[in-house]
């Protein structure tokens, strides 16, 4: 998994959120995701096995980001799936198209740091700020 | 928004009609309470859940309210069928999550020493789902079943008893559900957590009864002064959380066609008699009934646990289950609201039922004295037995709070608790905890918590449910 410390994390009483800053939109949505990972699991995940192609489809940028987090947090929950780099081949605001490469969930070589339920809308904003990107983005955990 | 916050009595806060609001929000508090409620956006979100279409006489808050997304924790709205909303933000993504309570015939004081032996067996033995999997492995057939069956799914295959199901809120299954209507990734996201605690405020602990309030009803509930007792708390797993995504995002698309506006995109929602409405009752179900085996097969090796650590025939042991409620779901329910009956999609978003006695709904065994409810404290206080009272009937729909709340953010309280060994600090006061990941504990310290005396001293005094009993824990597992 890339370092990244890109992001910090919001005070939410119930919850957990993270502010993610990006020189632009595709960087932006990278650092999400690798974010979101590194607050769920840390262990050595540079054993890659898989590649995949992933599209994802919402209504404007915020949505897409609801959406594309739940991607990846589906790609671990479900599929046992870590994201350890990133490729953006396109993206807009109503669609989203990149490559991930991935590693396994290995128990002995993984630690699970916390199990974030969902990714959700609640106060998301995604947006042009300063001379960059901003994301705010809630999770339930 | 603005709005203004309104005293009533000693327990009860009214934010009158304004704006958008469509009916007031009314918050059982106290003083003692009520400044740290302000502090965070949870009262902005009893103003939101106000302005959403059919909501009847209240947007209500319990008194561990704090902030959710969307609907507030703490949080329960009652909406018409005919012109009202189901919102999945208003269940949360946790669906059913809830308590159950295991009384046994033993004195806490006989098993003390045992504990730390018992507290390690215990977290062998029932998996917490995080880092590692469950027991069982079910195929998506396996799974269908269990979403319709629910608890009777895990008692057929020999987790526990016909007489769990009789103390189970709805018989532990919620009818109406459709495993057609649940995605493939839900299925795939359930298919090994079944049996298994999760992490958060999750946790299974053990507690003696330190305090009985009310002999008759504690008698009623089989409870006794030094009993050993075993407080279970988790819910529908990723199963769940994935169904409350799933259908969220088909709302957060449909809700713009129906002529609102919402404050905020996780009130998304569905008219409760469309078939987007209909569809998500019907997964709901299935996670509601998920959850209910799921309690029930986490209780099935508690006891089994306990019969072989303490080495007690189960005759011995009698470790029966008191009730198991759930404190996220919403449910289609006949209230009588100023003289009329009506039937009402509740929503119940961390708030439990509190039935009063003589309710049918109310499980034989219990009905002269009012259905069990179980309030968890965090893992170094206490928790709270109570009964359902005819308050909650005449004012919140038959509902109470369902815990202590958080008072601090995880931020806030890892900061708190900041080099401090939260597992020895607990062990000093006699309190074995054992968890999976060291980040849960410190998340979990106490002081992240209102404490839960207040808010049950709140719902006991404004006449929502009535103390009986009071549990102190003497060992916990996390995940």
């Amino acid at each position: 998994m890339s370092s990244v410390s890109t992001y910090e994390i919001i005070d939410h009483t119930a919850d957990l959120g993270i502010i993610v800053k990006g020189p632009d939109v595709e960087q932006l949505f990278i650092r999400a995701a690798l974010a979101m990972t590194e607050l769920m699991v840390k262990g050595d995940s540079s054993d890659i096995v898989s590649t995949s192609e992933v599209v994802v489809q919402g209504e404007d940028f915020p949505d897409l980001m609801v959406r594309w987090l739940g991607e990846i947090l589906y790609l671990f929950e479900g599929e046992d799936l870590i994201v350890h780099s990133i490729e953006i081949k396109s993206i807009g605001p109503v669609q989203l198209q990149a490559t991930l490469t991935l590693s396994s969930f290995k128990p002995e070589r993984h630690q699970v740091l916390r199990e974030i339920k969902a990714v959700t809308y609640h106060g998301i904003s995604v947006g042009k700020a300063n001379s960059g990107w901003e994301a705010r983005v809630i999770f339930d955990i | 928004m603005d709005f203004k916050i309104k005293k009533i009595d000693e327990w009860r806060f009214l934010i009158p009609k304004t704006g958008a609001m469509r009916v007031p929000g009314l918050i059982f508090s106290s003083s003692e309470l009520m400044p740290n409620i302000k502090d965070d956006q949870s009262l902005l979100q009893v103003v939101n859940v106000a302005t959403l279409p059919g909501i009847v006489k209240h947007s209500l808050a319990m008194p561990d309210i704090h902030w959710g997304y969307g609907f507030p924790i703490g949080g329960v709205a009652a909406f018409r069928v005919e012109d009202g909303i189901i919102s999945p933000g208003g269940v949360g993504y946790d669906i059913n999550c809830g308590t159950r309570l295991l009384t046994t015939a033993l004195f806490a004081s006989e098993v003390r020493p045992k504990t730390k032996a018992l507290v390690s067996a215990l977290f062998k033995e029932i998996p917490t789902g995080v880092g590692s999997r469950g027991k069982i492995r079910l195929s998506k057939r396996e799974e269908s079943e269990v979403a319709v069956k629910g608890a009777s799914w895990a008692v057929k295959k020999g987790y526990g008893t016909k007489e769990d199901l009789e103390r189970t809120e709805d018989q532990g299954v919620m009818k109406g559900a459709d495993p057609e209507v649940v995605s493939d990734r839900a299925y795939k996201r359930g298919h090994d957590q079944l049996g298994t605690l999760g992490s958060g405020n999750h946790f299974l602990e053990i507690q003696s009864v330190d305090e009985i309030y009310d002999e008759d009803t504690a008698s009623a509930f089989g409870l006794f002064e030094g009993q050993l007792t075993v407080f279970i708390h988790s819910g529908s797993r990723g199963f769940g959380h994935q169904i409350c995504d799933d259908f969220l995002k088909e709302m957060a698309t449909h809700v713009r066609q129906l002529g609102f506006d919402l404050p905020d995109r996780q009130l998304a929602c569905a008219y409760i008699g469309s078939d987007m409405g209909k569809r998500y009752l019907a997964g709901m179900a299935c996670a509601a009934n998920y959850a209910w085996a799921n309690r029930q097969m986490i209780m099935h090796w508690t006891r089994e646990t306990f019969e072989k650590s303490l080495e007690v025939s189960p005759n011995d042991l009698k470790m029966e289950l008191l009730y198991d409620v759930c404190h996220n779901i919403g449910k289609l329910e006949t209230h009588v609201v100023d003289g009329k009956k009506l039937t009402l999609c509740v929503h119940r978003k961390g708030a439990t039922r509190s039935l009063p006695p003589g309710h049918p709904d109310v499980p034989h065994r219990y009905r002269e004295v009012g259905q069990p409810v179980l309030i968890p404290g965090d893992m170094g206080t206490c928790s709270y037995i109570l009964a359902g009272s005819q308050g909650a009937m005449e004012e919140s729909f038959g509902s109470t709070c369902h815990g202590a709340g958080r008072a601090l953010s995880r931020k806030q309280a890892i900061k708190a608790a900041k080099g401090r060994a939260i597992d020895r600090e607990l062990e000093d006061r006699g309190i074995f905890v054992q968890s999976r990941g060291k980040t849960t504990l410190k998340e979990e310290i106490s002081e992240a918590y209102k404490d839960v005396s207040l808010v049950v001293e709140a719902v006991h005094m404004a006449g929502l449910a009535k103390k009986v009993a009071k549990l102190r824990p003497l060992g916990v597992i996390k995940g």
